[in-house]
């Protein structure tokens, strides 16, 4: 409230309990490096995916990793602590959806960007497919994108599916068929 | 049906890239006529194509800076939650002050108008005083308090 000046005493107290809260965050530097390696862009290109917005997905992917690091949580394996993660990102993705009802559609990149055409593919074509895509995802419930993304572009199993949405494994398989469905006669195809 | 046993093969041929031209007849024929199975290979190859092309935009921040961002803000978190109670108790400590030194004035207005009318003396040697005191007390209790 008032600018006040600090003792020496005060100032190292501050600094004791910052550092406690440094030692106090989920992992050591060199292990988090390590995993962020491992998934950060995976995590971006689901939230550009389920968000539709890809400043939004800069924002979400940093509080995504600052909350895991927070976490009092214990792991029992990568998987676990990967799912975890993805449950934290699908969950902030969640509350800015309820928050904003932000766009559903992912923007194309750009023509000419780097690595677009570097791989021979027909770029133009590609880019029409994932219009398509992405006007079909757009009639999905955020909840269906995501089950969608996570098993079949990350090809995640029922149970990493459930984990990190935070449902049921015995519901997945009737709700991803019923997306699947929707998605498929969103793109066009006959059942 | 909600999901066909071949399903499985689909995935396969798909993420190993071999659907739908290095894959058995006999599985191109199958999933010709399996509702389940055409419905996972629309999805899938579509989602599958758009994964590896988001995959490819990605620009994530390096992990160096990721920790960095991290491990600062979680400082600034503490020392904030830390100072909060000192900041809570100087604001009650200033709003205290203030109601003191307004009914203190409210109180002693009466007996200041009588004095401003007749000044007696010893006033102007006792506000000097008084206003002397203001200025050196804080100063000499930043002295005696800091390390």
């Amino acid at each position: 409230m008032f600018p006040r000046e600090m003792t020496v005493s005060e100032l190292e107290r501050l600094d004791r309990i910052a550092d406690a809260a440094v030692d106090g965050l989920q992992m050591d530097e060199d292990t988090f490096r390590a995993f962020y390696d491992r998934t950060a862009r995976q995590v971006w290109a689901y939230l550009a995916r389920i968000t539709g917005d890809r400043t939004l997905a800069d924002d979400l992917l940093q509080e995504s990793y600052y909350r895991f690091l927070r976490a009092q949580q214990a792991f029992t394996s990568e998987s676990h602590r990967r799912n975890y993660l993805f449950r934290i990102a699908t969950n902030l993705a969640n509350d800015r959806y309820r928050r904003n009802r932000v766009a559903n559609v992912v923007a194309l990149p750009a023509e000419n960007e780097p690595g677009a055409l570097s791989d021979g593919r027909d770029f133009a074509a590609e880019s029409e497919r994932r219009a398509d895509l992405s006007r079909a995802m757009a009639t999905l419930k955020p909840r269906e994108r995501q089950m969608l993304w996570l098993a079949y572009a990350q090809g995640s199993s029922h149970e990493e599916i459930a984990e990190s949405l935070g449902l049921r494994k015995a519901s997945i398989k009737i709700l991803l068929f019923r997306a699947r469905r929707r998605l498929a006669a969103a793109l066009g195809v006959q059942s | 049906m909600l999901q066909c046993p071949r399903e499985a093969d689909v995935l396969d041929a798909l993420a190993s890239a071999r659907w739908p031209d290095r894959v058995s007849t006999e599985l191109s024929q199958h999933v010709a006529s399996c509702a389940v199975c055409r419905d996972v290979v629309a999805v899938a190859a579509a989602m599958r194509e758009d994964h590896d092309a988001t995959w490819q935009e990605a620009n994530v921040p390096s992990s160096g800076q990721m920790w960095w961002r991290a491990e600062m803000r979680a400082r600034q978190e503490a020392i904030r939650d830390a100072s909060r109670p000192v900041t809570i108790a100087q604001g009650v400590a200033a709003l205290l002050a203030l109601v003191f030194v307004v009914a203190a004035g409210w109180f002693a207005w009466p007996t200041l108008q009588g004095l401003f009318a007749t000044p007696p003396p010893f006033l102007l040697p006792l506000a000097i005083g008084l206003l002397a005191a203001l200025v050196v007390t804080p100063v000499a209790l930043y002295f005696v308090l800091s390390d």
